[in-house]
């Protein structure tokens, strides 16, 4: 699902969610994924939206497309500096604790969000989430 | 390449020194989708009219596929296609006969699409157009801009007083199209969902001018609105001195600033400038961006 009125545009909310359906394993290596065309009436977006979400992911190093063919996930994703992944996950971290606590909410119940979310992640997507 | 569409320098008044469009200049390439924003009397159905040959430009020139709009009225008009606001079709004919009609006058004429949309809008042939539901009268309307398959499509306001439901059908098409024929669209909306869907150029029209040109990812992405204490600058030009700064408007105790740039930066240049804190900047959706550009001042400068 896409939202037009999030704070990202749509091709960056598209963007997230391949790579998100890559980190949890939902799309693997060498798997096709779907037309602009298609993605685009699927979706009712602006198939050069999709084109744009594609083309960045290309340039990233987690799609290739096969001329004729399709897109597809890359065979080998892209190894990241690892140290720099890692103050990534932190800061986020950081910026999650602070926004739960203005919420109320204690160490213990940001632990359980977090649990949720880890499920929600490895759950099958529903019909119009594939992507 | 010639654009499909070119407005260069087009003024247009219905009343002496009173511009409705002052200067208007943007084109338009084959393929290419641009939404038409601005509030009402901006003038994009004057604009449109003017693009249509309805209208003819007070100064300054259109050019449609290279020509005047007005040059070769029949063969311009068959290859736009033309939804207006208030379109009016014929009341007393069928929905069968008004697309005869179109049949008729359009040799391109896609009986295949006819039937496709026909069937998708689930519009029955044999009612009177008088007896359609104002989405309906929409639907025949867009059925007869798009079947002779135009190289240019200009809706103006297509989806105004449209259900939810009917607005993402007329969208769907759209974007059909889009696919199928690679057709240039030019489309005025109040709807900013509507026209984050559709992608491409937003043109912002505010008192007879372009505002705003720009892809609209680029612009989400490379603009944003600070909250700025109204107490830490006297006047607007304050925050208007700053380098970036596209408006500033009073909105109860804060100034409201449009600003090119990221937010971080923006938010330091402006912590510089004006020697305070308590300013937030943030990246904001089309409809905020929209009201920040062409909104009223709310409140009284303190």
């Amino acid at each position: 699902m896409i939202h037009p009125a999030d704070e990202l545009p749509i091709y960056r909310q598209i963007m997230r969610q391949i790579t998100e359906a890559i980190a949890v394993g939902r799309l693997k290596a060498g798997e096709k994924l779907p037309s602009h065309r298609d993605l685009s009436e699927q979706l009712v977006i602006a198939p050069l939206t999709v084109k744009k979400a594609y083309d960045e992911l290309e340039l990233l190093g987690f799609l290739e497309t096969q001329r004729g063919r399709g897109t597809y996930v890359c065979a080998r994703l892209p190894q990241p500096d690892p140290v720099q992944q890692m103050q990534q996950v932190r800061d986020t971290a950081r910026k999650l604790l602070s926004q739960a606590y203005l919420a109320g909410l204690r160490y213990p119940d940001v632990l359980q969000v977090l649990e949720q979310a880890g499920h929600a992640l490895a759950a099958p997507p529903k019909e119009e989430e594939k992507v | 390449m010639t654009p499909v569409l070119d407005f260069r320098a087009i003024e247009r008044s219905f009343k002496r020194n009173v511009p409705v469009l002052n200067g208007v200049t943007f084109a338009l390439e084959a393929g290419e989708v641009a939404g038409l924003l601005g509030r009402n009397g901006a003038g994009k159905t004057t604009l449109i009219r003017i693009a249509i040959g309805m209208l003819f430009p007070h100064a300054g020139s259109v050019r449609v596929f290279g020509a005047s709009p007005t040059a070769d009225p029949v063969g311009i008009k068959r290859r736009i296609g033309y939804v207006a606001e208030d379109q009016v079709l014929p009341a007393g004919s069928s929905v069968a006969e008004l697309i005869a009609l179109h049949r008729y006058l359009f040799p391109r004429w896609d009986g295949a699409l006819e039937r496709e949309l026909l069937d998708r809008f689930a519009l029955p042939p044999a009612s009177r157009i008088k007896h359609l539901s104002k989405g309906q009268a929409r639907q025949a309307a867009l059925l007869c801009a798009v079947c002779h398959r135009p190289e240019l499509l200009l809706l103006d306001e297509p989806a105004g007083g449209l259900d939810p439901a009917a607005r993402r059908e007329f969208l769907e098409t759209s974007i059909q199209l889009l696919n199928r024929e690679g057709t240039a669209i030019l489309f005025s909306s109040h709807h900013m969902n509507d026209v984050e869907r559709l992608g491409g150029r937003v043109i912002l029209l505010d008192e007879g001018k372009v505002r705003l040109d720009e892809d609209l990812d680029r612009l989400r992405e490379g603009v944003c609105v600070a909250l700025v204490p109204r107490a830490s600058a006297d006047d607007p030009a304050a925050l208007e001195r700053v380098p970036g700064c596209l408006r500033v408007r009073p909105v109860s105790d804060d100034w409201h600033a449009v600003f090119r740039g990221e937010p971080d930066a923006v938010q330091a240049s402006l912590v510089t400038a004006l020697g305070v804190n308590g300013i937030r900047c943030a990246r904001v959706p089309l409809e905020e961006l929209f009201i920040e550009m062409v909104g009223g001042n709310r409140g009284e400068p303190v």
